[in-house]
C-alpha cells in the first residue's frame, strides 16, 4: 500500500515538475523464440510529447509498446517509466495503474455486444474510477468525441472511425499521464483520422500527459513532436520531425515528362528516388538546392519534353526511403523488369473495365451504392477508401467472386451477369491476403498456379523464369513461402496472379504490412506493366499518400463513388473550391492554435510542432494571421503555403457529401 | 461501351489444373506434421488400443464380502468368485462398511453371507444370499449381476444335489435339455476383432469427414479460396482433388491398419476379398467427405469445422449399428438409419471382413450407399458455391 501510494505521488510530482523523461528504454532487446524482434533499442519520451513510432509491420513497434506497457517480458536492457525501472510482474503493477494502453486493431480491446457507455464504465469500474468522477470525465470525453449520441448503441454497430474513438475514450477514462496507442488509425476513414488527431491534441496540449502512438502511415509522421523511425527492430532514426529531415539534405523535384518510360530509365540510373505518380514524375535529388537540383534534373533529360518542373523540400517519406536505401546497399533498386515477350499493340485505348450502377447489398446493409467508373487498357486505377467503403467488394463483384445485386459491369468486353468462366483466363486477382499457399515452396506456388491456368510445360519454364526475376526470388525457389519476408510474399503474389499473362489485373490492397522498400519496388513493377506491357490494373488503397501514384482514382465513402478522376484533377477541383494548406511555424504552437481559433479561423488544426490552416485567399489570411499573432506575443517562425494531400481531397469531398445529404434531409422535414 | 479485345488462348485441359491443384494437397499434407501424426496415430494406436483394451467382457470386477457364517460353504461359495471375472478386494467386518465401499467406485458388487448359511444348507432350509451391484456402467453391472446370480444357482443347485444324494457327475442321468451352439464367423468370440474393425471404421469416418472439411476451411481462413474462384477452376475441380488426395491418405491408413495392427497383432481374419472392401471404402470415403465439405461450407474457421464435425458425426456413429443393432432402435431411429452411410460401410465392411460375403450378396447395402453418396457430394459441391454469392 505504502510502496503504490509513494509511486502514486510520484508520477504526480512528476507531471509537476516539468521536463525529464517519462519514459526511458535502453538497449532493448526482445527475442520471439531465436527471432529477433526488436534490438538495441534506446530512446527517451520526454513529458508533455506526442511521441511516434514509425514503421512498416514487423519492425517491432508493438513489441516495444507492450514491453512500456508492462505486459510484454524483454530480453535484455532497461525499461523505465515514470523512474521505475519495469523488470518483473510486480513493478510493471506498479506503474500501470497511469498508463492506458489501447492494442492494435479496430476496437479488439472492446466488448461489441455491450453499448458505448456500458463499454466505457466496464472500464472505468475496472480501473477503480470514483463514480462522481466518473460522470464528469464520461461526459467530457463523450463530447469530445462526439460520442453523445452513441451512448447506447452496441459497439459492434459502430463504424470502424467511431470504434477506435470509443477505444480512447475507455483507455483515457482513468486519467492516465501516459498513453500508449498501437496503431490507432490503421484503416480508420480519414476523417475520423483528422477528428483522432485534433482530439488528441486538444487532450495533449495541457501538456500532463505523455502519448505513445505508432503508426504506418508515413504521411502521419509530421503529426508527431518526437519521431522514432523503425525497422526490422532498429531505431533508423530519432527525434522532432525537422532534426530528421535535416538528416538527409536534399529537394524533390516535380516534373512531367513526355515520353515518360525514357524519363524514368534515364532518371532512375542517377538517382536512387525516382516514382512516377500518374503522369507526375518525382525526384529525390541529394545535397542539392531546388534551382540545383532541377539543373541537374533538367541536364540529364535533353532530348525529353519536360514541363511543370518545380522543386520542394523532400518529405519524411524520402528521407527513409534513403536511410534504408543506405543501409540495404546490397539490395538497393534492383534490375528493371525482365521484358516479357513483346507486348501487343494496342492503338486504341479500349476500354478493360467498366462499372455501371453497380450495387450490392449483404441483407439490409448497401456495401456498394451505385458505383461507376471505367478503366482503359494501360491505366493504373486506384479505388480509394477507408475500411468497409466497399472497395474490396468491388473487386469481388468484378472478379466474378459475388454476384452484384444491381447494375452492369464489363470485364474484358464481357458482361459480369451473362458471362462464365472464360473471362477467368483474362484476369489477375491479388487479394489482400496474397493468397499463396505457405506451406508450398516459391516454385510450387508458380507451378500450381501456372497449372490452374492450364500452362503448357514449356510456357510454365519460361513464366517461372520470369516471375522468379521479377520478384528478386533467384537463389529462393525451394524455400517455404511463409518464411519470406513480406515484401517479396508480395511480388510472389503478384508474379502468380501473373502467370496466365492477364491483361487485366486486380489488386486488393496489395501493400498493406509492406515495408517503404517493397512497395517502392512494387510500384515500379506496376507502373512497367501498365506502361510497357500496358496491362489495365485496378488497385484500391487506403494509404492516401500511396493513391497518387494511380493515373487516375475514385474516392470511395460509404459504399459511393464520391469523386473521380486523376490525382491532379481531384486537388485542382478542391483547391479552387476551400484554398490551399497554410502552414504556420510558431515558439508556442498551442497558443497559436488557441489565439487562431478565438480569432475565427475554425479550420486551424495542431499538426505536430505546427499549425495548419485551409485559407481561400492565402495572402490576405496570411498577412491577418501574423498580425494576431504578434499581437499576442507569439514569435512567427514561418508562414507557408502548401500543396493539397490527397487526404485533404478526400475529406473535403467526404464532408461536401455529408452537408448535402444534411441539407437534402432538413429540406425533407420542412 | 467496352470493346472486346482479341484474347489468345487455347482451351484449357482440365487435367492440368486437376493435377495441379492434387500434387498441391498431396504437399501441404506431407507440410503438416501435426495432422500427419494424428492420421498415423488413429490408424494404429487408436485402433490397438480398441481392440486390446476395451473389452465386452467381466474382467477384474473388485468384490468384497461380508462373511457372517465362516464357514466351509460360505468360503466354497467366495472361491467359486474367481479370476478373470471377479477379484476379490477383502472381506468387510460390518455391512455398513458396503456402502461407502459401493460409493466410492471401490467395490462393482459386495456379497452378503448370512449367518448360519451352512446349517441351512444342510438342512435342506431355504437360506438366501444377498448381493449389492454398482449398475452406474449399466452394461458392466448388468454381467456382475448376471454372473454372480449364475456362479450362485450353480452352487446351489450341486449343493442341493448332494444333499439329495446324487454326484454331480451323474447329472446326465437327469432329464434335462443340453443347450448346445455353434458360433459363427467368430468363433471364440473374442472382442478385438469386432472392437478393433469397428474402430478402424470409426477412423476412417472421422478422418473422411475431418481431411477434405479441414483443407477446404483452411482455404477460406488463409483467403486463398477467393484465388481459386477467380482463377477458371469449377468448385468441382477445387474440391475433388481434395477428396482425392484424402482419400488416398486415408486408403493408405486403412491398409496400414489392416496388415500392422488387424492381421498381425489380433489375428483379425480376413475372409472375404480385400479389393472389394478397398472400392468399398473409397466409395464410402466420397460419401462422407461430401458430408464434411458441407460442413465447411458452412464454418468460417478450423474451429467452427471441428465442432460441426463432432456434431455430425455423434448421430451417425450412434446411429451406424456398430453400437446397437437397428432392431433394437426405436422405429423413427431405424428409419433414420436408412439415411446414414455409414450403417451400410459397416454392414458391408463386416460382410466382407468376418463373413467373407461377395458383391452379389451385398449389393443391397452398395446401391444405397452410393446413392447417399452423389447426393452428399453433389449438395456439399452446391453448397460450396453458393457460400460466397
Amino acid at each position: 500500500m505504502g510502496e503504490a501510494g509513494s509511486l502514486i505521488s510520484r508520477a504526480q510530482n512528476f507531471s509537476c515538475e516539468g521536463d525529464g523523461a517519462v519514459v526511458r528504454v535502453s538497449d532493448f532487446r526482445k527475442l520471439y523464440g531465436k527471432k529477433l524482434a526488436v534490438s538495441g533499442v534506446t530512446l527517451d519520451i520526454q513529458k508533455g510529447m506526442i511521441h511516434g513510432l514509425i514503421g512498416p509491420d514487423g519492425a517491432g513497434k508493438s513489441t516495444l509498446m507492450k514491453a512500456i506497457a508492462g505486459v510484454l517480458s524483454y530480453d535484455a536492457g532497461e525499461v523505465e517509466v515514470f523512474g521505475v525501472p519495469v523488470v518483473s510482474e510486480q513493478s510493471a503493477e506498479r506503474v500501470k495503474p497511469h498508463i492506458g494502453f489501447m492494442p492494435q486493431g479496430l476496437g479488439l480491446n472492446l466488448y461489441p455486444d455491450l453499448s458505448v457507455e456500458e463499454n466505457i464504465d466496464f472500464f472505468a469500474r475496472l480501473r477503480l474510477v470514483p463514480a462522481h468522477d466518473l460522470a464528469a470525465r464520461k461526459q467530457r470525453l463523450l463530447a469530445i468525441t462526439r460520442l453523445e449520441k452513441f451512448r447506447d448503441r452496441a459497439m459492434k454497430n459502430l463504424s470502424g472511425g467511431m470504434k477506435q474513438k470509443l477505444g480512447l475514450v475507455c483507455t483515457l477514462i482513468h486519467q492516465p499521464a501516459l498513453i500508449i496507442l498501437d496503431e490507432p488509425t490503421t484503416g480508420v476513414d480519414p476523417v475520423s483520422r483528422r477528428d483522432f488527431w485534433t482530439i488528441l491534441a486538444d487532450l495533449l496540449k495541457e501538456g500532463n500527459v505523455t502519448a505513445l502512438i505508432s503508426t504506418a502511415y508515413m504521411d502521419e509522421a509530421s503529426r508527431f513532436n518526437q519521431i522514432s523511425m523503425l525497422y526490422q527492430g532498429q531505431v533508423m532514426a530519432s527525434g522532432k520531425p525537422e532534426s530528421i529531415l535535416a538528416l538527409i539534405p536534399g529537394s524533390t523535384v516535380r516534373l512531367r515528362a513526355i515520353p515518360q518510360i525514357q524519363a524514368v530509365a534515364r532518371l532512375g540510373a542517377e538517382f536512387s528516388q525516382v516514382d512516377p505518380f500518374g503522369d507526375e514524375l518525382r525526384v529525390f535529388v541529394e545535397d542539392g538546392s531546388g534551382e540545383a537540383a532541377i539543373q541537374r534534373v533538367r541536364e540529364l533529360l535533353t532530348g525529353i519534353e519536360v514541363s511543370e518542373i518545380t522543386a520542394s523540400e523532400p518529405d519524411l517519406d524520402n528521407v527513409f526511403l534513403e536511410l534504408l536505401l543506405r543501409r540495404e546497399q546490397s539490395q538497393g533498386r534492383s534490375a528493371p523488369l525482365p521484358s516479357g515477350a513483346p507486348p501487343e499493340l494496342e492503338t486504341e485505348r479500349s476500354i478493360a473495365i467498366e462499372a455501371r450502377g453497380l450495387v450490392r447489398d449483404f441483407g439490409k446493409f448497401r456495401a456498394v451504392d451505385n458505383a461507376s467508373f471505367r478503366v482503359p487498357q494501360g491505366e493504373i486505377f486506384g479505388l480509394l477508401g477507408a475500411n468497409g467503403a466497399g472497395k474490396t467488394t468491388v473487386i469481388k463483384m468484378l472478379t466474378g467472386i459475388l454476384q452484384p445485386t444491381d447494375g452492369e459491369g464489363w470485364v474484358a468486353g464481357a458482361n459480369l451477369h451473362s458471362v462464365g468462366r472464360g473471362i477467368k483466363e483474362h484476369i489477375g486477382y491479388m487479394s489482400q491476403a496474397f493468397s499463396l499457399y505457405r506451406d508450398l515452396s516459391v516454385r510450387e506456388n508458380i507451378r500450381l498456379y501456372a497449372g490452374i491456368y492450364g500452362l503448357s510445360r514449356r510456357e510454365m519454364k519460361a513464366r517461372a523464369e520470369w516471375i522468379i526475376a521479377m520478384a528478386d526470388l533467384s537463389g529462393r525457389e525451394t524455400e517455404l513461402a511463409g518464411r519470406l519476408p513480406m515484401g517479396l510474399v508480395q511480388r510472389l503474389a503478384l508474379g502468380c496472379a501473373l502467370v496466365h499473362r492477364p491483361r487485366i489485373l486486380f489488386l486488393d490492397e496489395p501493400t498493406s504490412g509492406v515495408d517503404p522498400l517493397g512497395r517502392q519496388r512494387f510500384w515500379d513493377i506496376l507502373f512497367q506493366l501498365s506502361r510497357e506491357e500496358r496491362v489495365a490494373i485496378l488497385i484500391t488503397t487506403h494509404y492516401m499518400s500511396e493513391a497518387e501514384r494511380c493515373d487516375h482514382l475514385a474516392l470511395m465513402s460509404a459504399g459511393k463513388v464520391i469523386a473521380d478522376g486523376s490525382p491532379a484533377e481531384l486537388k485542382a477541383a478542391v483547391e479552387k473550391a476551400a484554398g490551399k494548406t497554410l502552414e504556420i511555424r510558431t515558439d508556442r504552437p498551442v497558443a497559436t492554435l488557441e489565439q487562431l481559433l478565438e480569432k475565427g479561423f475554425e479550420d486551424a488544426a495542431l499538426f505536430g510542432n505546427k499549425v495548419h490552416l485551409l485559407s481561400s485567399k492565402p495572402e490576405a489570411d496570411e498577412q491577418s494571421v501574423r498580425t494576431i499573432l504578434s499581437g499576442a506575443g507569439i514569435e512567427t517562425h514561418s508562414i507557408r503555403t502548401q500543396p493539397l494531400s490527397m487526404e485533404d481531397v478526400f475529406i473535403y469531398r467526404v464532408t461536401q457529401v455529408e452537408k448535402q445529404q444534411l441539407a437534402r434531409q432538413e429540406e425533407a422535414t420542412q | 461501351m467496352v470493346t472486346s479485345q482479341k484474347l489468345q488462348r487455347q482451351s484449357n485441359p482440365w487435367w492440368r489444373r486437376f493435377y495441379a491443384m492434387t500434387v498441391k494437397e498431396v504437399l501441404q499434407l506431407f507440410r503438416d506434421y501435426v495432422l500427419l501424426f494424428f492420421i498415423a496415430y488413429a490408424f494404429t494406436a487408436d485402433v490397438y488400443w480398441a481392440g486390446s483394451g476395451v473389452t465386452l467382457e467381466l474382467v477384474h470386477s473388485a468384490l468384497a464380502i461380508h462373511d457372517s457364517d465362516h464357514s466351509a460353504s460360505s468360503r466354497q461359495l467366495i472361491s467359486e468368485f474367481h479370476s478373470p471375472y471377479f477379484k476379490n478386494i477383502g472381506e468387510i467386518s460390518d455391512l455398513r462398511e458396503a456402502s461407502p465401499l459401493l460409493d466410492s467406485g471401490k467395490a462393482t458388487i459386495v456379497i452378503d453371507i448370512p449367518p448360519k448359511f451352512e446349517e441351512s444348507i444342510r438342512r435342506s432350509k431355504q437360506t438366501g444370499v444377498q448381493m449389492q451391484v454398482d449398475a452406474t456402467n449399466s452394461v458392466l453391472g448388468l454381467l456382475a449381476s448376471t454372473y454372480s446370480t449364475q456362479i450362485v444357482t450353480t452352487y446351489g443347485l450341486r449343493e442341493s444335489l448332494s444333499a439329495n444324494g446324487i454326484s454331480p457327475s451323474r447329472t446326465g442321468t437327469l432329464p434335462a435339455i443340453v443347450d448346445d451352439h455353434r458360433i459363427w464367423f467368430n468363433p471364440n468370440q473374442t472382442d478385438s476383432w469386432f472392437m478393433s474393425i469397428s474402430e478402424l471404421l470409426n477412423v476412417i469416418t472421422v478422418l473422411a469427414i475431418l481431411l477434405p472439411a479441414a483443407a477446404m476451411v483452411r482455404e477460406k481462413e488463409k483467403g486463398t479460396v477467393e484465388q481459386l474462384l477467380v482463377s477458371p477452376l469449377s468448385p468441382i475441380e477445387i474440391m475433388l482433388p481434395k477428396v482425392i488426395a484424402m482419400t488416398a491418405v486415408i486408403l493408405f491408413g486403412t491398409a496400414l491398419c489392416m496388415f500392422l495392427i488387424l492381421g498381425p497383432v489380433f489375428h483379425t481374419p480376413f475372409r472375404g476379398s480385400l479389393i472389394l472392401f478397398f472400392v468399398i471404402t473409397t466409395l464410402y470415403i466420397y460419401t462422407t467427405a461430401g458430408i464434411g465439405l458441407f460442413a465447411a461450407s458452412l464454418s468460417k474457421n478450423l474451429a467452427q469445422v471441428g465442432m460441426l464435425t463432432i456434431l455430425m458425426l455423434a448421430p451417425m456413429l450412434f446411429l451406424s449399428g456398430a453400437w446397437t443393432p437397428p432392431e433394437a432402435l426405436p422405429t423413427w431411429m431405424r428409419n433414420a438409419m436408412y439415411f446414414s452411410p455409414m450403417h451400410y460401410y459397416i454392414d458391408l465392411s463386416f460382410g466382407i471382413l468376418l463373413k467373407g460375403a461377395g458383391w452379389r450378396l451385398l449389393w443391397p447395402s452398395i446401391w444405397p450407399m452410393v446413392s447417399l453418396g452423389a447426393a452428399v457430394f453433389g449438395f456439399g459441391a452446391w453448397r460450396f458455391r453458393r457460400q460466397f454469392a
